[in-house]
């Protein structure tokens, strides 16, 4: 019997954040702890002539100053098998900077002490004798001979050229009555949550293990990158999770400071913390989405989509960290979208620059592609004077399609109703009304516009993930997983399934999802991937105890129920469940499956100031199965949010110099609530064939189609001329305002 | 070397010495010792009242927002010293006040949260306007929302929670 | 992002700071609502020996209005101006512009007195002082001088200030009859440093004409500044669209902002032009 949780929109207990007694990892303490404070880098490449760190030595509280002579040559490893090459170990970061200084903010030297402000006192005073030297900043040509290079051991600045092709371009160019092309642009900017990183270290004197808090997201790789680079066993190793304020996808990737606060703690053999600060937090932690599109649509004059071309530049920064390529790869995949093309071709070029180095952020390459193909279907129907409604629904993959594969590419669709969704979306937003309504306003001097955007996004990445479910002696349930917990409430979704799989209450579930100790294997919780995998492993695991129980019992699973410390047959005979063992599951997921989503965006503008205002803002995504509709309309709306600041605010400026301009959040804007409208969230429920639960996922869907919705709607706004030229973000009112003046 | 706090109407606190400041933190006493630089936030925390976060120090974000003497203040923008003698609400509050009590029942109802790490800045930013302008119109309570940061709802869940736990203060009708 | 180390003491009375800053030296600085320099300190761009804490010096923070004008004291909140129903009129941009500086708890702290001896160019109280020809009384141990607002500020977060010398109050003089004020300003959020701004008052004669038109810009210049050739273009002539428009593009043209990564100069040219004509637009519909 279950109790159809999957579906409902349980609630989730909030009483720690509301009473201020959850803890965070910079609300951790432990006896005797020190405080680490890192010293960076000032300048964006020069070569390291001297370190002199006598004087910081030297200050009150002071215990030690480390420096890359003091630690051995490692680097931090990638993640994730395909986000690696042949050569993407020639660009790996280390720790400290080893006599070259690469991005403003790279670590150079590390100062411990007795408190926070004596440690950064003392960081003041390590002296750094840089030879300053050329920087790379420009992405394009980032590649080109007589650029620079970042990093000279591996003889170039391009670090991976991903090339899908599929079909025959150029018959189907040659066919088009159209060609449109441009060059699109998307900035860097990142994820800022509101709470910074932290890391705390702690040795066990007796048993010699490590314990780390602060990491989260990917814990179980964590303790396998910092195994390998300490040199000590993954057993020895424990990766704690607390409440994270934020993730996003920049938290809890390692970093060089996961390593560095480790190896102190092993080191002085007390408990090591290190808080970031927010100004280190903009250049240190990583920053996603810069690009720069080359894209080339063909199409037919009655609007049919023929073929694309497409060549990018996407910045990785100074070192390729533990993504890998996939700010490179991850925009490839997207770019096609849930259209029917005949044919394309693209190549993107992952590069290196003098910057704080580049991952993902919540619809990494995703959104950005979106925003280029978007941006161009958009100029393409005012070419062929098509509403920008009818060129998408004439060329959305059709239902009966599904399937449909770009093959030798490794995008496919699986399921869904693409057209059906964006149909939804426009009665939503009661599309012809809204149409009119913003004629009227025009009419009047206005400069109100209407954009829409569909897309296609990534989920359920695999390659697996386990779960176990163990019996408590209370007659209840500790479901152990390998995801982990951003502040997105994936502990109660699993536990909702979970218990309907055991047939049992909610109540009666604990998932465990903060220790590295309790299960062997975990990739944790990135790309919209923790319910799916996760949440099938648990339901594998649930269906493994349900079977022992029945074995126990003779009758067929479908028959036992759980309960009050339980096994028991319809007959009445029960086993305890203490005798059950606990139940495993394993849940593979060898292929990514793509879901889909549209947005739609009325915006107006302040044609003195050029300030945009999002009046609506409406988000359908295709998530499969909601197995909690109310967390998941949470995330979509925060997600949208986001793509809001993206779109309108965020940016991570620099200089010619490699100087960073955005280092407070006085100058990297993230909206506020008087920058953000009521958003509508649609959610459809598709069910995928690729997971028994059917799940899709969503976690990210309402950032992907915001930012290039936004656009087409500020373009609309601004009338065909001034419209054509919006070919980067962010749309500040600066840019804005110089838009206007050029009608 | 210590001292303790009411002498710096006096005698200059210098920069290694500490003050002994007796703090009325929620209607409690709490000691602590520090050097005249250490900000209030960080002199809250280190006596385990980490409901205060900080996650800019620098007044952008609000997520250490406190109330001292009734209003909402950064306090990583105060100093510890400057605290002698102000009564501060926290959001570790127990008992509840009555603006703190409404808006902690109206965050959970209407989802105002998600990582959590915004929300005792919005509570207490919320409790201070609630309780020294309770007629505040809609647009007054979201314009003063507009002084926090939150990264993970999209803010208006927050303001509905705002405005709802306002109606309730007010007797279902404002 | 903490502070660097100084010394720390809370005098009770205006000559016992005044001592203080005296002996302190050049090094130390006052701290009142803390909310310019508490960032700065965190951000460690600023080093001081001492700090003397004014929060509790009596007197300061009064809120006088007579025949003579208006006296601000240097502790008036900016939450105090933005509440006082009496700053209406003549006053209003005052009102306006306490209003529009960052946010509800950074204004309950932030003091007139503090905006004013911070000198940020986007600041909104500066550009208020100078458009009223307000004149800041300032005290040290060696006595009292008056500074007129548009002499005071002398660059971005510099003032003619004396290290050791305090600011007291700033007074306002009596405006001519019918006169009234807007303040008009624009950043990219909510509670953000404006980019530009504008305090403007004008004061009309019977028939309607303008006789008298102060016009104040902000975030133009490394001070607050005076838009002379605007004021003329209005002075002795009626508010109408025309005179309007002819002021703000006057005001526009006649400003020389330099550009940043956030805002450049073209467009905060563009910005002033927009926000003069909205202030003076105000002002001809209220009429
Ligand atoms: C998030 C945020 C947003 C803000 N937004 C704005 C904004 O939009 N517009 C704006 O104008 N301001 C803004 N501010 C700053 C705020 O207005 C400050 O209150 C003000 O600039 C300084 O006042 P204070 O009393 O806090 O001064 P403090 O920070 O205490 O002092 C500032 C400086 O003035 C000196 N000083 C203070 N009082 C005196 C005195 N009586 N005599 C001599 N010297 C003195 C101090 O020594 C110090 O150098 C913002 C602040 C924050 C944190
Ligand atoms: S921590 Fe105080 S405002 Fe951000
Ligand atoms: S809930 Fe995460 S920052 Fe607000």
């Amino acid at each position: 019997m279950t109790h159809g949780y999957i579906g409902a929109g349980v609630e989730r207990d909030d009483r720690h954040f509301l009473d201020g007694t959850a803890q965070y990892v910079a609300d951790v303490s432990r006896e005797g702890q020190l405080h680490a404070r890192i010293v960076r880098s000032p300048v964006a490449h020069a070569r390291i002539v001297a370190i002199d760190v006598a004087e910081a030595l030297a200050q009150p509280g002071v215990v030690t100053v480390i420096t890359a002579a003091d630690l051995p040559d490692v680097r931090i490893p990638i993640r994730l098998p395909m986000a690696e090459t042949p050569d993407t170990h020639k660009f790996l970061q280390p720790p400290l900077a080893r006599g070259v200084v690469r991005y403003v903010g790279e670590p150079v030297a590390v100062v411990v002490a007795a408190d926070p402000y004596l440690a950064e006192d003392a960081a003041e005073l390590v002296d750094l004798d840089l030879d300053e030297l050329d920087v790379v900043t420009d992405i394009t040509s980032a590649a080109s001979t007589g650029t620079p290079l970042v990093q000279p051991e591996a003889g170039t600045n391009l670090v991976a050229t991903v090339p899908l092709t599929f079909g025959d371009v150029d018959a189907a160019f040659a066919r088009a009555d159209i060609v449109l092309r441009d060059r699109l642009r998307v900035h860097r900017h990142t994820a800022v949550p509101m709470e910074t990183r932290g890391l705390l270290a702690e040795v066990d004197q007796g048993t010699g293990v490590l314990t780390l808090w602060g990491a989260a997201k990917v814990k179980h790789f964590t303790r396998q990158a910092l195994s390998g680079m300490l040199g000590i066993d993954p057993e020895r190793i424990r990766v704690v999770e607390n409440h994270v304020g934020g993730g996003f996808g920049v938290r809890g990737e390692p970093y060089p400071e996961d390593y560095l606060i480790a190896f102190l703690a092993l080191r002085l053999g007390r408990p090591v913390k290190w808080i970031e600060d927010r100004a280190e937090h903009f250049v240190a932690t990583n920053h996603a989405r810069e690009q720069e599109h080359d894209f080339e649509v063909a199409a037919t004059a009655d609007g049919r989509l023929l073929a694309f071309r497409d060549r990018a530049w996407c910045d990785q920064g100074a070192y390729v960290r533990s993504q890998g390529i996939l700010p490179a790869l991850l925009p490839a995949q997207h770019l096609p979208g849930p259209y029917r093309w005949e044919a394309f071709a693209l190549e993107v070029h992952g590069v290196l620059t003098h910057r704080t180095p580049v991952g993902t952020y919540r619809g990494p390459g995703m959104t950005e592609a979106t925003f280029v193909r978007e941006r161009m279907l958009n100029r393409l129907a005012h070419e062929l004077r098509l509403d920008p409604a009818e060129l998408r629904r004439r060329n959305l993959i059709e239902p009966a399609q599904l399937p449909w594969n770009f093959a030798p590419t490794p995008i496919t669709y699986e399921s869904g109703d693409f057209p059906a969704g964006l149909d939804r979306l426009l009665d939503h937003a009661g599309y012809a009304e809204l149409r009119r309504q913003r004629d009227e306003r025009r009419a009047r001097g206005e400069h109100v516009g209407i954009g829409l955007a569909a897309y296609t996004e990534i989920g359920g990445i695999g390659p697996f993930e386990e779960a176990t479910i163990v019996p408590r002696p209370d007659g209840g349930f500790v479901a152990h997983v390998g995801v982990g917990s951003l502040g997105q409430g994936v502990e109660t979704v699993l536990a909702q399934i979970a218990a309907d799989k055991l047939g049992v209450a909610m109540q009666d579930i604990t998932i465990d999802h903060h220790d590295t100790d309790q299960l062997a294997h975990g990739f944790g919780s990135f790309a919209s991937r923790a319910t799916t995998l996760a949440g099938n492993a648990l339901a594998l695991a649930a269906e493994d105890l349900r079977s022992r129980a029945a074995d126990k019992l003779g009758v067929p699973s479908a028959d036992v129920e759980l309960g009050g410390g339980r096994a028991t047959a319809p007959s009445g005979r029960s086993v305890p469940l203490s005798d059950l063992g606990e139940g495993w599951g394993r849940f593979d997921k060898p292929h990514p499956s793509f879901s889909f989503g549209a947005v739609l965006s009325l915006v107006s503008i302040d044609a003195g100031t050029g300030q945009v205002r999002v009046l609506r803002h409406l988000v359908l995504h295709d998530v499969g199965r909601a197995v909690n509709p109310v967390l998941l309309r949470r995330q979509l709306t925060g997600a949208a949010a986001q793509g809001i600041g993206a779109a309108l605010l965020e940016e991570l400026l620099y200089d010619e110099y490699g100087q960073p301009l955005s280092t407070l959040l006085s100058d990297y804007r993230i909206p506020t609530v008087e920058e953000l409208p009521d958003i509508e969230v649609i959610v459809e429920e598709r069910p995928t064939p690729a997971n028994p639960l059917g799940i899709k996922g969503g976690g990210e869907s309402g950032m992907v189609g915001t930012p290039a919705a936004i656009a087409n709607a500020v373009a609309d706004a601004l009338g065909p001329a001034s419209g054509a030229r919006v070919w980067r973000l962010p749309l500040t009112p600066g840019r804005v305002r110089e838009l206007l003046r050029s009608t | 070397m210590t001292y303790t706090g009411h002498r710096v109407d006096s005698a200059w606190l210098e920069p290694d010495e500490h003050a002994d400041l007796d703090l009325l933190v929620n209607g409690r006493s709490v000691r602590v010792q520090v050097p005249a630089r250490c900000t209030l936030a960080d002199a809250l925390r280190e006596r385990g009242l980490t409901g205060t976060r900080l996650g800019c120090e620098q007044g952008s974000c609000g997520a250490c927002t406190i109330l001292l003497d009734g209003l909402p203040v950064r306090s990583c923008l105060t100093l510890a010293v400057q605290a002698e003698g102000c009564e501060l609400e926290t959001a570790e509050q127990a008992p509840p006040s009555r603006e703190l009590g409404a808006l902690r029942r109206a965050f959970h109802e209407h989802r105002a949260l998600q990582c959590g790490f915004c929300t005792s800045g919005f509570l207490m930013l919320a409790a201070g306007l609630l309780r020294d302008e309770p007629d505040a119109g809609a647009a007054r309570v979201r314009e003063v929302l507009s002084a926090n940061l939150c990264r993970c709802t999209g803010g208006v869940p927050i303001l509905r929670a705002v405005l709802a736990a306002q109606r309730e203060l007010n007797g279902g009708h404002a | 992002m903490k502070p660097p180390p100084f010394a720390y003491r809370r005098p009770s009375s205006v000559q016992e700071a005044l001592t203080l800053a005296a002996q302190a030296g050049e090094d130390a600085k006052f701290i009142a609502g803390g909310q310019s320099l508490m960032p700065l300190l965190a951000l460690r761009m600023s080093r001081p020996s001492h700090l003397i804490d004014i929060n509790r010096l009596p007197g300061l923070d009064e809120l006088r209005q007579s025949g003579a004008g208006l006296r601000v004291g240097a502790l008036v909140r900016h939450a105090t101006l933005e509440r006082d129903a009496r700053l209406t009129g003549p006053w209003r941009a005052l009102r306006e512009a306490a209003a529009l500086i960052g946010h509800h708890p950074i204004r309950l702290r932030g003091t007139f007195g503090g905006s004013a001896a911070h000198a940020d160019p986007s600041a909104e109280l500066p550009v208020v002082a100078v458009a009223m020809d307000a004149t800041f009384v300032v005290r040290s141990t060696a006595g009292e001088r008056e500074i007129p607002a548009s002499d005071f500020f002398a660059g971005p977060l510099m003032t003619v200030l004396d290290p050791a010398e305090l600011l007291v109050e700033a007074r306002f003089p009596a405006p001519p009859p019918r006169t009234r004020s807007a303040f008009e300003e624009f950043g990219p959020r909510a509670g953000d440093f404006a980019f530009a701004s504008t305090a403007v008052t004008l004061s009309t004669r019977d028939d309607g004409t303008v006789q008298q038109a102060r016009i104040a810009l902000g975030g133009v210049d490394a001070v607050p500044v005076r838009a002379y050739e605007a004021e003329q273009a209005l002075e002795g002539e009626p508010l109408t669209d025309a005179t309007v428009r002819e002021a703000a593009g006057r005001a526009a043209a006649g400003c020389a902002p330099s550009g940043d990564a956030h805002a450049s100069a073209t467009y905060r040219r563009q910005l002033i032009a927009t926000l003069v004509e909205r202030a003076l637009s105000r002002l001809k519909e209220e009429r």
